[in-house]
């Protein structure tokens, strides 16, 4: 079933091409990340899918389940290369990035105060994250994309935090998959990008263009 | 030309900044509410007029514009403001600076190299007015000004789980007025809310800024006291009841004297929660009622 889906989608040379701009392009954010955020960020190798639209929570719950609790950070992105970036946090993610990145800066540690805190280091750092890799693919592939601003589901358990609603049925979406971790203190998780299908036919087009740079 | 008019004419901030951080356009808007003339801050480092600026938050932003293109965003929220504007005082409630929902995000040249970035300001104080007027209505009882029930519970519940957490002492006071329903039979309703507020406001008189005192129910009183044990709080228990029975209240020429009935209970390590520490100040008060009232009964 996911076969005959890649194949209608992006062909085999495609696919392949693709994955080769996700390494380059997560190698290269990862090294300015460390530049920005001041930690090393561990990106790996970011894996491609094409499914329904309609398969993906499932396939994001199946990779987020062993968390049992998440946050989750959302962006559209808007280029040529459009979609969605979801990037899910484990559990504690928006404590630990708190101590790491304020400094000693910001408020209070009242506690309907850390609620506020966690979520704008989380977003803070979830829109560094998703715009490094997003930024990358798209500059390698010739686009330019903006950003809606980050919104944000705190810490709710992995089942309830997708809805089969939020997202459009009858698509075919492209999705990159990577996990991370942060050097520093007990940070990972998962970064789902799915370009929405408004993008496919571009992205097929781009993706020869620069392969023809190297043939 | 045209797009000349909307960067002054438009009801935002703009601002435009150089890798080196260098203002390049400052706009109209920027120009009222700062008082600062575009040509003389222009070409000046952000950092000379708006030293603050220079803080991880800010300088990381900024980088990863200009790395990744990204954008950024400053909610009002966490941030308050990027630029210290002063507000005219739109309400009571008064912000020393206008609060601003910020973004930036970058400018490209015709080789769509990031050349510039550029940051919009937003003046979101009279939003912040408007939730902070909520967020008041929600945790203040709106006959007496003091703190709700609502609010209490929450309080109450941090503190306790606080105390489990760390240790230490901390007592609750549950109050009533006694014979009530008599004020209100004998001298109305209205009377009756001026006594809730007269006992009320004098309670309030009496607590530490830390201390929480909240109206509970029809006529009966909460308080908690942080950081006190028993005999503290038994002491302050016995200053509200002097006090209230010491005030004449003056209504529609009639001086009334009411007295009030007082419950003490101090927080226990092994209570299981705060509803058990709420229950024994209860049976306390009950107990005080019981007896006589106008007392002090503490439960051990």
């Amino acid at each position: 079933m996911m076969e005959t889906d890649n194949k209608q989608v992006l062909s085999s040379e495609e696919l392949e091409i693709l994955q080769e701009i996700m390494n380059i392009a997560f190698g290269k954010s990862a090294a300015d990340l460390t530049d920005v955020i001041d930690t090393h960020v561990v990106l790996n190798v970011p894996f491609i899918n094409v499914m329904h639209v309609a398969a993906l929570p499932d396939y994001i719950r199946n990779y987020v389940k062993d968390y049992v609790n998440i946050s989750i950070v959302e962006q559209r992105f808007w280029g040529r290369f459009r979609g969605d970036a979801l990037l899910v946090f484990s559990s504690g993610s928006g404590k630990e990035l708190i101590g790491m990145l304020q400094h000693g800066e910001g408020m209070s540690l009242v506690s309907d105060h850390i609620e506020i805190l966690e979520r704008e280091t989380l977003m803070e750092v979830g829109n560094i994250l998703i715009g490094a890799c997003v930024g990358k693919v798209a500059e390698l592939l010739k686009d330019i994309v903006t950003y809606t601003p980050p919104v944000i589901v705190l810490e709710r358990h992995y089942e309830d935090a997708f809805s089969e609603n939020d997202f459009a049925p009858d698509q075919t979406a492209i999705v990159l998959k990577t996990d991370f971790n942060f050097s520093e203190g007990n940070i990972s998780g998962f970064l789902f990008l799915v370009t929405s299908n408004d993008s496919i036919q571009w992205l097929k087009d781009a993706l020869q263009i620069f392969i023809e740079q190297y043939e | 030309m045209i797009l000349q008019q909307i960067f002054d004419a438009i009801n935002l901030g703009l601002v435009i900044l150089d890798r080196d951080l260098k203002i390049q356009e400052w706009n109209r808007w920027m120009e009222v509410h700062s008082g600062i003339e575009a040509d003389k801050i222009k070409n000046s480092s952000i950092f000379d007029t708006f030293p603050h600026l220079n803080n991880p938050k800010f300088t990381r932003s900024c980088k990863s514009v200009f790395t990744f293109g990204n954008f950024c965003f400053f909610s009002q929220k966490l941030h308050h403001y990027l630029f210290p504007f002063k507000t005219k005082s739109l309400s009571e409630i008064n912000f020393e600076y206008m609060q601003q929902s910020c973004a930036m995000g970058p400018l490209r040249d015709e080789n769509n190299n990031i050349k510039y970035l550029f940051i919009y300001v937003q003046d979101m104080t009279e939003v912040a007015i408007y939730e902070h007027k909520l967020v008041e209505i929600n945790m203040r009882d709106g006959l007496t000004g003091i703190y709700n029930r609502r609010f209490l519970e929450i309080k109450l519940k941090d503190e306790f789980n606080r105390y489990k957490r760390y240790g230490g002492v901390f007592s609750i006071i549950m109050f009533d007025i006694d014979y009530f329903k008599k004020v209100n039979d004998t001298y109305g309703h209205q009377c009756g809310d001026f006594i809730l507020k007269s006992v009320s406001s004098r309670a309030s008189s009496l607590i530490r800024n830390v201390d929480y005192l909240a109206r509970y129910g029809g006529e009966e009183f909460c308080c908690v006291l942080p950081e006190t044990g028993i005999h503290a709080a038994l002491a302050v228990a016995e200053r509200f009841r002097t006090a209230i029975l010491q005030q004449e209240n003056n209504f529609d020429n009639n001086v009334i004297k009411v007295t009030i009935s007082l419950g003490v209970a101090e927080f226990q390590k092994d209570m299981e929660s705060d509803s058990t520490l709420l229950k024994k100040a209860d049976e306390a008060l009950y107990k005080a009622k019981k007896e006589g009232r106008n007392m002090v009964v503490v439960m051990q």
